[in-house]
């Protein structure tokens, strides 16, 4: 072969093109480090990486492996060792790593991405293709990959087989083929390589007000909403926002369904706090999945409790901390889990019970949502969180867990002016932003 | 001070690490590990060990010294080679004296975590259609194919931060958070090695990372000698 | 004849769980009677006190005045701020409490069994209740200590056979402690540990509906 193939500068310069503005990549091995290298800031790229970092964030690696499988990494870009023509790839020789199960390092970056491209040489040193009909490594996932990007050509996987796109410059399908292990059908539209990054940054997240958030807030919705009980952590103006918009038949999920202003609950004295209330007299909540629903105060008994005393809502009661834990597993790609709390009481009734290690656990659910109505202290304009004291509490929670997560804040900054360590919500959960607007204090 | 959870030295701290304990090692490929608590162990020569860890790549010599002094039988890792020839871990493996489980990294922080946090199990995602999943129980929940992940508990952490308080809270720096933060609440007791220790209240309340719930041992890294 | 014996007040209650607390434990107090016992720690025993609003480590209540609504601890009470707290989402709350982080929780109730079944979040009457954190304590908490008066307004006993208020976790309470006794549930019933001045075994046996059972060494309950 005379032919020559592309650099690894060259190959990653190609998978960086895939990388869209705005969007999370996952990156592994060293021409997916080398495609991360090569995107400049300005482009608002979050990159992911095994060990637990988020761009210039700092995260536990649980939190990193939650993030992939719950559907917030758009894109994994891995080096790979062998891809077949079904999108199944082996991320590692056989030989470097042996015994039944080698190296697992890939397996979440494959298994969790809504995306998954591969680049790796088209041949080894000796000839022998890495791009075939059947891995003869061990797989580390199955019928995943959608792009192939050797140091020869790209390749689409199409369901049935490969479909070559791109070749690299001088390059010709038959010259590309002839050292391809799996058959490959050309493209009508095939073309030379295409080097260049994708124009344009990522759109804003910053909104100029509450109801220009909430806009898109449909009837019959489930929305994530409040902090803890009281005023502390609860966002004050998208609950009022949302009221004004009058979305109906609401499903909301909350630590309480509304007491701070019957019982005055974390209020200072003389106030009294705005809450869910607002909601449900207003007649736009059909349900309510809480730890702490109604009023500790029996005489004292909030709208929520009079509605449902009246029949006119729902009510899913959840302990707190599985309410908590639900959240996460919602927003951490976990789809169920057992636990020992509610085991042998009302809770447990319907759901299905395991003993382990001798202990009783029962089985729940992840919990999503369509929006969650956050508040924080502080945003930067990708949408970096961090909270004030026990205000931090559900809204951390909720935020990864919704499809659109709406942060209602003090101050929005700059990226770069939030301490990286003190960042607790990173920008990736995070869509839409609201500055609380001067003197609105969430009090009537 | 009736109560302290400060130790003198890493000897002291790991002096009641058993034969055939599970430890929990913080750092990833070694950077950022708790090199002075392991020297202390390897020092010791605790044997039959099963350390569960996020990878043995290059510049993992603790670990290597841990290994080649025969104290681990067992290790448990989404990357337990090296893949290269002087791999320890590899040797021993081949000699039949060592145990390796591979699993992919978010399933195994995710393990511990489910210990950390009391939780008996989770339905993962992960690894459907690969020799991870194969034989282990599988069910489908929401649509989705699920493998049945059971949680990961160690009897000692050990770990690395930056700065901890005399109250256990902890903060570390960067990257240094990733797999350190991760193991620290699924072990009987959690050893903490850290660069500094102040008086509570020396962290700001919002920059603790890992809460002092979570910590039984700390130990000032100038205390140890690297070796 | 026990109706005009005196009782002990809720301080001295306070007091005597107090003592139950093991130097360098961490502890989760409820609402009521179980919030004044940090009144009674020694600052010896250096107890963690954690709250599930999302703060370990907490201090004092706040001063009127200085009330801050981004520190408060479960019950909705201002909290000070205080050297080496750390701050924490709700799941990391209670990862820590079902995760056995917890050494001693602290709760009031409406009925314990004899076995230690605890209901403390739904009076039937009202047909609706708040669970809360009080399931995931019950569940999670090494060692769950219930603080009670021990009968209710009505008189009725709280310390029961059976109990038939919704439960909030079966078996789970190691330590109940009254104005009256201090009692333990044990898989094979309610064991009376102490009694309070001036009382018998047999009259605290009258104001119990569980079979006590009753050891030869019976200790006055000590403060």
């Amino acid at each position: 072969m005379t032919l020559e193939r592309l650099d690894a500068q060259s190959v990653a310069r190609r998978a960086a093109a895939e990388i869209a503005p705005g969007s999370v990549v996952a990156v592994s091995g060293a021409w997916a480090v080398a495609a991360a290298d090569l995107v400049p800031e300005e482009k608002g790229v979050w990159f992911l990486r095994a060990g637990g970092t988020l761009s210039d964030l700092p995260i536990n690696a649980a939190d990193a492996g939650a993030a992939l499988r719950g559907g917030h990494v758009d894109l994994s870009i891995l080096t790979a060792a062998q891809v077949d023509s079904h999108g199944s790839f082996a991320g590692y020789h056989a030989a470097d790593y042996p015994g039944p199960q080698g190296h697992a390092g890939l397996v979440d970056l494959a298994s969790g991405a809504r995306r998954v491209i591969a680049a790796l040489p088209h041949i080894r040193e000796d000839g022998t293709p890495n791009v075939v009909s059947a891995l003869s490594f061990p797989q580390d996932g199955a019928r995943c990959v959608d792009t192939i990007i050797t140091d020869v050509a790209v390749f689409r996987v199409a369901d049935d087989g490969l479909i070559l796109t791109e070749v690299a410059p001088g390059w010709s399908a038959e010259e590309v083929r002839a050292i391809t292990g799996a058959p490959v059908s050309v493209s009508p539209n095939l073309r030379d390589m295409d080097f260049d990054l994708p124009p344009g940054r990522p759109p804003s997240k910053v909104y100029a007000d509450g109801p220009g958030a909430i806009a898109d807030l449909p009837d019959g919705a489930t929305v994530f909403i409040d902090g803890f009980g009281g005023p502390g952590g609860m966002a004050h103006y998208l609950l009022v926002s949302l009221r004004d918009r009058g979305s109906r038949n609401l499903t909301i999920v909350s630590n309480t369904a509304g007491i701070a202003r019957v019982v005055s609950f974390g209020t200072p004295p003389g106030r009294t706090a705005i809450d869910h209330s607002v909601l449900v007299e207003n007649g736009q909540v059909a349900k309510a999945i809480a730890s702490f629903p109604v009023s500790p105060s029996v005489s004292r008994p909030s709208e929520f409790e009079l509605a449902y005393r009246r029949g006119e809502v729902d009510l899913e009661l959840v302990p707190q901390g599985t309410l908590a834990e639900r959240l996460r597993a919602g927003g951490a790609g976990i789809e169920a889990f057992y636990t020992p709390t509610g085991a042998g009481t009302l809770i447990a009734e319907g759901k299905e019970s395991r003993v382990i290690d001798g202990r009783e656990y029962i089985l729940e659910h992840g919990l999503r949502a369509d929006f969650a109505l956050i508040r924080a202290h502080q945003a930067d304009t990708r949408g970096n969180l961090v909270y004030r004291g026990t205000s931090r509490n559900f809204n951390a929670v909720m935020a990864p867990a919704a499809r659109v997560t709406v942060v209602e804040v003090d101050e929005i900054v700059q990226p770069g002016e939030l301490d990286p360590e003190a960042v607790v919500t990173p920008g990736i959960f995070v869509q839409r932003i609201v500055r609380r607007p001067d003197g609105f204090t969430g009090y009537e | 001070m009736a109560f302290s959870k400060l130790y003198d030295s890493a000897q002291a701290a790991v002096a009641d690490i058993p034969d055939g304990a599970t430890i929990l090692v913080g750092g990833v490929s070694g950077v950022n590990a708790p090199e002075g608590l392991l020297s202390a162990l390897a020092d010791r020569g605790v044997r039959d060990l099963t350390c569960v860890c996020d990878s043995n790549y290059y510049g993992a010599e603790a670990l290597h010294r841990l290994v080649s002094a025969g104290c681990v039988s067992r290790i448990i890792s989404p990357a337990p080679f090296t893949g290269r020839s002087d791999d320890p871990v590899h040797e021993l493996w081949r000699a039949g004296t060592m145990t390796v489980d591979v699993v992919p990294w978010g399933t195994l922080a995710e393990r511990m975590r489910s210990a950390g946090a009391g939780i008996g199990g989770v339905f993962l995602p992960v690894g459907i259609g690969t020799r991870f999943a194969e034989g282990r129980e599988t069910r489908m929940v929401n649509g989705v194919e699920c493998v049945f992940e059971a949680p990961l508990r160690g009897d000692f952490a050990l770990i690395r931060a930056a700065c901890a308080d005399g109250v256990g809270n902890l903060a570390y720096e960067g990257p240094q958070r990733g797999w350190n933060s991760a193991v620290v609440s699924a072990a009987r007791v959690a050893i903490a090695e850290v660069d500094q220790v102040v008086e509570p209240g020396g962290i700001d309340p919002e920059l603790v990372i890992t809460p002092g719930i979570f910590v039984n041992r700390i130990v000032q890294s100038s205390s140890v000698p690297v070796g | 004849m026990t109706d005009d014996k005196e009782r002990l007040d809720r301080a001295i209650i306070a007091m005597r769980v107090a003592k139950e607390l093991p130097a360098g434990s961490c502890v989760n107090l409820g609402i009521g009677i179980p919030t004044l016992v940090s009144m009674f720690v020694d600052d010896e025993s250096v107890v963690f006190y954690h709250s599930e609003s999302g703060v370990l480590n907490c201090g004092p209540l706040a001063d009127e005045g200085s009330e801050d609504i981004d520190l408060i601890n479960a019950g909705g009470q201002f909290l000070q701020s205080v050297p080496g707290m750390a701050y924490f989402s709700s799941v990391e709350a209670f990862a820590m409490i079902r995760g056995g982080h917890v050494d001693v929780t602290v709760l009031g109730a409406h009925q314990v069994s004899a076995t230690g079944d605890l209901a403390n979040w739904m009076l039937p009457e009202r047909g609706v209740g708040n669970i809360g954190g009080a399931m995931d304590l019950a569940a999670g908490a090494d060692k769950v200590i219930v603080a009670m008066e021990h009968n209710d307004r009505s008189g009725n006993p709280k310390v029961v056979q059976e109990c038939n208020f919704p439960l909030t976790g079966r078996g789970c309470v190691s330590l109940i402690v009254t104005d009256v006794a201090v009692l333990e549930p044990t898989p094979d019933g309610m064991v009376l540990r102490e009694t309070a001045p001036g009382w018998t075994p047999e009259e605290v046996q009258e104001v119990t509906g569980a079979r006590l059972i009753i050891p030869d060494n019976i200790a006055e309950y000590e403060v």
